[in-house]
């Protein structure tokens, strides 16, 4: 495959719907985090997994559509974060495409590239908006625990975020790369847009 | 005159080895209704979709050979262009539900919107479409609130609006139940009625012998007969190709019935004919 | 069969008034108090927002979205009240505890923010049908395959979740436990995600396929069902907020 065609903004048909139904993943993902009471959000498995089949543009739309439907159902803010989403899809995207998504322990280590990205690029949006916080219980104690030490918000905030990411991005990586495992290649193929007709 | 004609046609799936469809060769009239029957993976479903132009153009992979539509040559067509002149519905209503509609009606309008088509026009097709699949009734509803046999005829109706000349159904009733297959064929039938050219691909074997005015075998991508339901429901070797006959065909052949031609009757009407003939 | 949407029907002037329009006051409530950088820009900013919130009658339907960001909102006030690095001036000492000035105001401060934006946005969502505004977007020359996405995505949410209902009680009836420790919570999340996330990525390929038979990437002009409804005034409602966002810019940059 070449690179252009990875980076395309000329969408396939198979691409685009892959859209839709990412953020209908990472909705019912959210929604069974919660129903669970589990720990994390798991709120990007479908922007994962599009970034996976579809490369990183179709990731990153993934992700900023995902926050922008949800910023006007549901919590406006999360409109702002529309940029970790983007990030998180690029990076997915990039991942996979150099060949950091298809082992356990690649996974794994994309699952940390990940958390890392997301953390960098939310730190200074919380900082703005929420001067650091995260919303998250234990995030934010620490955080406090943090300024009341006289760090610098950067890092306390820095701290704060990637408290939450580690664990949640790893999860999301490890269940998004399990379910793609199970996908069947001739689906694989479909968001491909390079491939050419033969002639017979 | 031939409103269909396929030569040659060959295809494989990208990163297969062996041929989907192979060398496959027929041609159809305005107005026919064609039976599309075969085992399963004979390449049924692959045959409907080079048809109308997604093999090669969607899916990709390796094509030779040539179908026409009206003398137009689908692999050269934008997929958009080729659907004002050839419509597919398929298995699964919920997937052709465009999905961004909120009413039936705005749902037939879809591909209407996507051809430009102007709104006088557009609303005189969806009302035109809704009535031939009878769904007028439903226009206000949303779409994913209808029954299955309504979605498919909704489907359907999407397609119509369209104005192509051929219809092709994949298995069209395959996901719904008995009623909503018993409303989906009623569809299909009023369109041939209508003078609409029909291939259906369908496992129902009692409904092809019923509609069709051919029938089209396939086995592993060869085509194998495309005859008069009698003629290929009364081949001695069908079942080697996975096709149990209709069950009146099934019975005259016990009791060694057969019409003037040599073959056994495929519908219920002509086994009851043959059998009145005969008593008389 | 629900969309996914907070609109609230209603027949006030705000309900009248073009998406578009709102869109561009959602972009002046975020950024002329930005610009201007007074509190008192950003606390007429939100009195005009509610006051259009009040017109539009959904001032209801505005307390749960609010009560989704007041939680931590919460927690930054006491947080920064407390350990805010500037902190010198006391406020008030409760207790063993000490809330300073600077950090409470600094608190206050991202509170007007947030608020600014929920109730801005709120406006948008609650009083505009998600279809007119995407449909409004995409005659602004949007692209419609990517306003085809926005809608598609409103009504793929409920359809899921109602697929979700029916596995979660199936899994549950094969004895999946739900409840309980956590590793047996974290084991219970693959069998309840699996098979809707599967299903929907496999459909993908049919429905795209559905797609493109009804001309999706035809390369006609599009054209619409539904007229579009022209409010006469939203040219100049929206010549009026772009004035006010340049007033801000002009105002900025000369004191
Ligand atoms: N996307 C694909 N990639 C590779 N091979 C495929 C693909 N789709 C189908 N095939 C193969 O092509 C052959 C024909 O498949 P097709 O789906 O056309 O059969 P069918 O007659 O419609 O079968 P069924 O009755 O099961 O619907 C089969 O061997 C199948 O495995
Ligand atoms: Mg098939």
């Amino acid at each position: 495959m070449t690179k252009k065609s990875r980076w395309s903004f000329n969408f396939s048909t198979a691409s685009l719907v892959l859209i839709p139904a990412a953020v209908g993943i990472n909705y019912i993902g959210k929604f069974f985090a919660g129903a669970l009471k589990l720990p994390l959000w798991l709120d990007s498995i479908g922007t994962v997994l599009a970034s996976m089949l579809a490369g990183p543009v179709i990731g990153a739309l993934s992700g900023a559509i995902n926050n922008i439907i949800y910023g006007l159902t549901a919590d406006p803010i999360s409109l702002v974060y529309a940029i970790t989403s983007v990030a998180i899809g690029i990076t997915v995207g990039i991942l996979a495409y150099k060949g950091w998504m298809d082992s356990w322990p690649k996974a794994l280590f994309s699952g940390i590239i990940v958390a890392l990205v997301s953390a960098v690029v939310s730190t200074p949006l919380n900082i703005k908006f929420w001067g650091g916080q995260t919303g998250n219980f234990w995030g934010d104690s620490v955080f406090a625990f943090l300024i009341a030490n006289k760090y610098p918000v950067l890092i306390a905030s820095f701290v704060d975020e990637i408290l939450v990411d580690i664990p949640d991005k790893i999860a999301t990586i490890l269940v998004s790369y399990a379910i793609f495992r199970g996908l069947p290649n001739k689906l694989t193929l479909v968001y491909k847009n390079e491939s050419e007709i033969e002639k017979l | 005159m031939k409103r269909l004609v396929v030569e040659d046609l060959k295809y494989r799936y990208p990163l297969s080895q062996e041929l989907a469809l192979n060398d496959i060769s027929f041609a159809v009239e305005k107005g026919e209704f064609i039976g599309i029957v075969g085992p399963n993976g004979a390449g049924k479903s692959t045959l409907c979709q080079a048809i109308t132009g997604l093999a090669p153009n969607f899916l990709k992979g390796a094509y030779g050979g040539r179908v026409l539509v009206d003398g137009m040559e689908v692999a050269k067509e934008e997929i958009a262009e080729i659907a004002t002149h050839v419509g597919i519905v398929f298995q699964n209503p919920f997937t052709q539900i465009a999905g961004s509609k909120l009413t039936v009606f705005e749902e037939v309008a879809f591909g209407l919107e996507n051809l430009g088509i102007p709104r006088y026009e557009m609303k005189k097709r969806i009302e035109e479409a809704l009535e031939l699949l009878d769904i007028a009734a439903l226009r206000d509803r949303n779409p994913f609130d209808l029954s299955g046999g309504q979605m498919q005829r909704l489907a359907i109706a999407g397609i119509i609006a369209m104005k192509p000349e051929i219809i092709v159904l994949d298995e069209p009733t395959s996901q719904l139940d008995p009623q909503g297959s018993e409303e989906v064929f009623q569809a299909v039938q009023n369109l041939s009625r209508e003078g609409m050219t029909v291939l259906m691909v369908e496992h129902k074997i009692e409904k092809i012998a019923a509609y069709a005015d051919k029938v089209l075998l396939l086995c592993a991508g060869k085509l194998i007969d495309f005859e008069r339901p009698p003629k290929v429901f009364s081949r001695e070797d069908l079942e080697d190709y996975g096709i149990a006959p209709p069950v009146f065909t099934r019975v005259c052949k016990k009791l060694n019935i057969k019409t003037a031609d040599g073959l056994y009757p495929v519908t219920l009407k002509e086994a009851y004919d043959k059998v009145v003939k005969i008593l008389e | 069969m629900k969309t996914l949407s907070l609109y609230q029907p209603g027949r006030s002037i705000i309900h009248k008034i073009d998406p578009v329009t709102k869109l561009l006051f959602i972009i002046l409530a975020i950024f002329v108090p930005i610009i201007i950088g007074t509190w008192g820009a950003a606390l007429l900013t939100l009195l005009i927002s509610l006051s259009f919130i009040l017109i539009g009658r959904v001032f209801k339907k505005v307390l749960p979205i609010l009560g989704f960001s007041s939680i931590i909102i919460l927690s930054v006030i006491i947080i920064q009240g407390l350990f805010y690095v500037n902190n010198k001036a006391p406020l008030f000492t409760l207790g063993p505890v000490t809330v300073y000035r600077e950090g409470f105001y600094y608190a206050l401060n991202i509170a007007l923010r947030i608020y600014n934006i929920l109730v801005a946005v709120s406006i948008l969502v609650l009083t505009t049908k998600p279809s007119d505004l995407i449909e409004a977007l995409v005659r602004k020359g949007f692209s419609p395959r990517i306003g085809y996405i926005f809608s598609s995505v409103l009504q793929i949410i409920p359809q899921m979740m109602s697929t979700v209902d029916t596995i979660s009680d199936a899994q549950r009836s094969r004895g999946l436990e739900t409840e309980g420790r956590l590793s047996a919570r974290i084991k219970a999340f693959f069998p309840l995600i699996g098979p809707v996330v599967m299903n929907s990525l496999i459909s993908t390929r049919e429905r795209a396929m559905a797609l493109e038979v009804r001309a999706f990437n035809s390369k006609r002009k599009k054209t619409f069902l539904h007229e579009e409804v022209k409010t006469g005034y939203s040219r100049f409602l929206q010549f009026i907020l772009l004035a006010i966002l340049l007033a801000a810019i002009v105002w900025r940059v000369l004191s």
